[in-house]
């Protein structure tokens, strides 16, 4: 009897496989019908050209139908943010933004809402399931078309029931960024840190509100003196955030009273810069960086500085920025290239590299008279990865001299041998004789006296001696 | 004598008892992954209409991701496997490509596609491994790296490549696999949803074979023309799409894909990394997270996602399909044995009650049974310590359940995917779904048995499977 019941059982599935092909082959059929005829007319009308007819005809379609046609406009890089105007105005005008927002307020569909001519796929749907997915779906296509009316409605949709409904909710928000819903969603960010709300997720809160312009940030202010250690971290977080997004749009960016309250910088600079959490601290001293205030400067050198790597780490990062090529920094940049964390000494020479030629030379300068050869090989390390040794060679060939000329011979004699021979490998003949005619003799001299020099000498040399030679040929 | 004979029937009455249940538990099981998963897997490919993958693209905040690709005797797979990688859509990737001490040209092709330069590097190893022997970059491609280590094994070249990550998370991929462009930021969706820590998760891996490639790309999804192949098709189906998705969603995950998963970097090197003495080094690191994860209170999330796919190749021939089951089967074994103290264990949960009890019964200790069985039953007949309709209940039970699930799982593909667009290769999919349980089943039951044989032997040994080139 069970082997009879699995068998039928099987029968049955493959009967609802093949049906279900077959539906669905002739579903696309009608999605490509109904796209070859209306397809030309919606990209008239979104490219700005707003024809009557091409309104009419539209018009003339049942919502469902509507819903299907202007669904990849709305899929993942369907439509530019420069579409979403014409776009709006386009759905405003056929009806489809009421619908959506019906469904966003009420879990039911329209009356009005006529089924497709076709008579599959988007009838008005009976099971909770598929309302909920057309919810979630109308709720997107919101906040794809910046409906900044709606974000009231959005907000009250945080507290649906269904989570589906509110993550998709708060993503809208984020692309509408109502500065009014800020606020709202700060509020929400607090409720989840302190255990009064489950969701939306702390990490999904947070990346909704770094996305909002940072003229908001005054709402921050707050969260950023909260007593709890975690909404401190995620509001300066979400500053940085913010802060990062805009410097990398302008090179001259700063952080000043017009977009920041002098309140927050004062917090930057009096408490979160000496925050208990290092967490805060770091995060804090990406923000300082930018900062308009003189205080900045020695805020960051302290940070640079900080008990905890993870804080120097961030501090070091921070100051790769031209405007802070100060001396007074540089030095502080030069000292972690000490550290005994190597993150940091990492970040040191690579904030140092990005500072242009002032702070490249304080890097080599560090090489040339470092006697660890932990920090000289990662040093190396770096300027392999970052390309700069291949242009100290090229440089070195066309007769550069001073510290990047000592640089190369460095490498020549020992502490590069594999990154310097597959750079000269894979340069171009010219390059490679340029070097070689100006190394050789510099070698050979070196190899002569060392010959010429016993072993116990040669022992006691220290290594700044040694990097003179080449200075003394060079002059 | 007939003491003898009482003995041989109570033998074979146990035997068969053992036999029956194995078969019920087994397929019940089965049957509500698959409908667990039925449900789930609708739902979720309803979603991805308003998943928001271009918020995760466009946040600064969705964390960065290292791929890491250990790589062994892999020359003619591994330039298109690392261009591939290269290729995912996600914000901040870096690619670690690891030679585990290659014999052939797998360094050399490396170094003649993506130009690379020997450069002198600093190891600096969390977990022990064994000496990085090169360092190869170009200054023109920042986010790939190549390091050449003397061999250790895969799970040692991952953890090298573990030790030389600097992103939270990592993911590893096989050498032979083809990633699809979005697959990782759909990978890493769930992990940044979660308002618990999601350590790991994983995604489907697809047969790469039949599929036209160009590129590090598949760009035409088709079916493999070899039987061989087209068997494999349907049970990674099944095997992915109710087996992986069905203990998703009842919490009890204990194997996700060695060849394409993304994990939590500091929680893998607080539980030690991966381990040497499996030849699962995927499964075995899944369970002894969830051991990890018991023994010091903390809460962690494993999650599997059927969207994200990654294509590999499959064996097309036996003897590499034999090597492939068989280690499957000993790491499967050697892992459970390894970690026997989960079973029953209370602090552990659904995987301590329900997953472990059932891989160590059912996938471990059934191979055996049910290959047994397949000899043992005809013995008792011939014998007349059994009915004969008892072989024939056997047989068929064998056969329509089987052919049940793997008509499922094609059904579950259909209602969901349809990653195989012609009507024909539905067709096609369905009367390999009903012909896998005639033969293949078995044969696959047999290579299994003899991984339970290796086992008990106590044998490490890694077979290495060689791949056609499906992804050359």
């Amino acid at each position: 009897m069970t082997l009879l019941w699995v068998l039928i059982g099987t029968c049955l599935l493959i009967a609802v496989a093949i049906f279900r092909r077959r539906q669905q082959i002739r579903y696309s059929r009608y999605v490509r019908s109904l796209e070859s005829t209306y397809r030309p007319i919606l990209a008239t009308l979104l490219s700005g050209r707003h024809t009557p007819q091409g309104i009419n005809a539209l018009r003339e379609l049942p919502l469902a139908d509507l819903e299907l046609l202007f669904d990849p406009l709305f899929s993942a890089g369907g439509i530019g943010q420069k579409h979403a105007p014409v776009l709006q105005a386009l759905c405003t005008e056929l009806g489809l933004l009421r619908l959506w927002q019906h469904r966003l307020i009420r879990d039911e569909e329209p009356p009005a809402r006529r089924g497709s001519r076709h008579g599959m796929g988007l009838h008005p749907p009976a099971s909770p399931l598929l309302r909920l997915l057309l919810r979630a779906k109308s709720i997107r296509n919101l906040g794809i078309l910046r409906h900044q009316p709606s974000w009231p409605l959005l907000v009250r949709a945080l507290d649906d029931p269904q989570s589906d409904i509110r993550s998709v909710a708060l993503r809208s928000l984020a692309t509408i960024r109502a500065p009014g819903s800020f606020r709202v969603l700060v509020g929400r960010l607090h409720a989840v840190v302190l255990g009064e709300s489950a969701s939306p997720s702390p990490r999904a809160l947070k990346a909704a509100l770094a996305s909002f312009d940072l003229t908001c940030s005054a709402e921050l202010l707050p969260s950023l003196r909260h007593a709890h250690r975690r909404i401190r971290i995620f509001a300066t977080d979400i500053l940085r955030v913010m802060v990062c997004r805009d410097a990398a749009l302008d090179s001259d960016f700063l952080l000043g009273s017009e977009v920041c309250i002098p309140a927050i910088a004062d917090t930057l600079l009096t408490t979160l810069c000496r925050d208990p959490s290092a967490e805060v601290r770091g995060r804090a001293a990406e923000v300082i960086a930018f900062l308009a205030d003189r205080r900045a400067t020695s805020v960051l050198y302290g940070l640079l500085f900080d008990p905890q790597w993870y804080v120097r780490l961030r501090a070091a990062r921070a100051l790769a920025n031209p405007r802070h090529s100060s001396p007074y920094l540089l030095l502080g940049i030069r000292d972690c290239l000490r550290d005994p964390h190597w993150r940091v000494r990492e970040a040191a020479m690579h904030t140092l590299i990005s500072l242009g030629p002032r702070g490249r030379q304080q890097l080599y300068g560090h090489f040339l008279t470092s006697r660890d050869p932990a920090t000289r090989k990662q040093t190396v390390e770096v300027l392999e990865r970052s390309g700069l040794m291949a242009s100290l060679v090229k440089d070195y060939g066309e007769g550069a001299g001073g510290v990047e000329a000592l640089m190369v011979e460095q490498f020549a004699s020992a502490a590069a041998p594999l990154g310097l021979s597959a750079i000269l490998r894979m340069s171009n003949p010219q390059v490679r004789q340029k070097f070689l005619d100006r190394f050789l003799p510099v070698a050979r001299f070196k190899m002569q006296l060392q010959e010429e020099t016993p072993l116990e000498a040669n022992a006691g040399m220290d290594v700044q001696q040694d990097l003179e030679f080449p200075t003394v040929l060079a002059a | 004598m007939s003491s003898l004979r009482l003995f041989l029937e109570d033998s074979i009455t146990f035997f068969n008892l053992l036999i029956l249940s194995y078969f019920f538990l087994g397929n019940g099981i089965y049957t509500i992954l698959m409908l667990l998963s039925l449900r789930a897997t609708w739902i979720h490919t309803r979603r991805l209409a308003y998943q928001g993958l271009d918020a995760l693209r466009g946040s600064p905040l969705t964390p960065p991701v290292t791929i890491l690709i250990p790589a062994w005797n892999e020359q003619d797979v591994i330039v298109n496997s690392v261009r591939s990688a290269l290729q995912a859509d996600y914000p901040e990737l870096r690619v670690i490509v690891v030679d585990d001490g290659s014999t052939d040209l797998t360094v050399d092709r490396l170094v003649e596609s993506f130009h690379l330069l020997e450069m002198d590097g600093a190891y600096r190893p969390s977990i022990p491994t064994a000496p990085i022997r090169a360092f190869y970059i170009n200054p023109e491609i920042p986010n790939l790296l190549a390091v050449s280590k003397v061999r250790g094994g895969k799970p040692d070249a991952l953890n090298a490549g573990i030790n030389l990550c600097r992103s939270p998370y990592f993911c590893n991929l096989d050498a032979d696999c083809l990633l699809e462009r979005d697959a990782l930021l759909r990978l890493m969706d769930p992990v940044v949803d979660s308002a618990v820590q999601t350590v790991v998760s994983g995604g489907i891996v697809r047969i790469l074979n039949g599929c036209e490639t160009s590129n590090g790309r598949v760009t035409k999804v088709g079916l493999p023309s070899r039987v061989l192949e087209r068997f494999q098709v349907v049970e990674y189906l099944r095997s992915f799409l109710f087996g992986r998705t069905g203990w998703h969603l009842l919490g009890g995950t204990l194997i996700v894909s060695g060849a394409f998963a993304v994990f939590h970097r500091a929680t893998v090197m607080e539980a030690g990394g991966y381990c040497n003495d499996t030849v699962t080094e995927d499964m075995d690191l899944i369970v002894q997270l969830h051991h990890w994860a018991a023994d010091n209170n903390r809460k962690i999330r494993m999650s599997f996602t059927s969207d994200p796919v990654c294509w590999t190749e499959c064996p097309s021939d036996l003897t590499m399909l034999a090597r492939q089951r068989r280690r499957w089967q000993l790491g499967l074994c050697q892992t459970l044995w390894k970690h026997s103290e989960i079973l029953f264990g209370r602090k552990y949960g659904i995987v301590g009650w329900l997953s472990f009890p059932f891989h160590s019964y059912v996938e471990g200790l059934g191979a055996a049974a049910e290959f047994l069985g397949y000899l043992l039953v005809p013995v008792g007949i011939l014998l007349g310590l059994v009915p004969p309709y008892f072989l024939l209940v056997f047989a068929l039970l064998g056969f329509i359940y089987g052919t049940f699930l793997s008509v499922g799982a094609v059904l579950l593909e259909e209602l969901t995917y349809r990653r195989y667009p012609r009507f024909g290769d539905l067709l096609t999919l369905l009367v390999f779904a009903v012909l896998e349980n005639a033969g293949y089943r078995q044969m696959i039951l047999y290579y299994r048995f003899q991984g339970v044989l290796k086992f008990l032997a106590g044998s490490r040994r890694w077979e290495k499977v060689a791949h056609a080139g499906a992804n050359a």
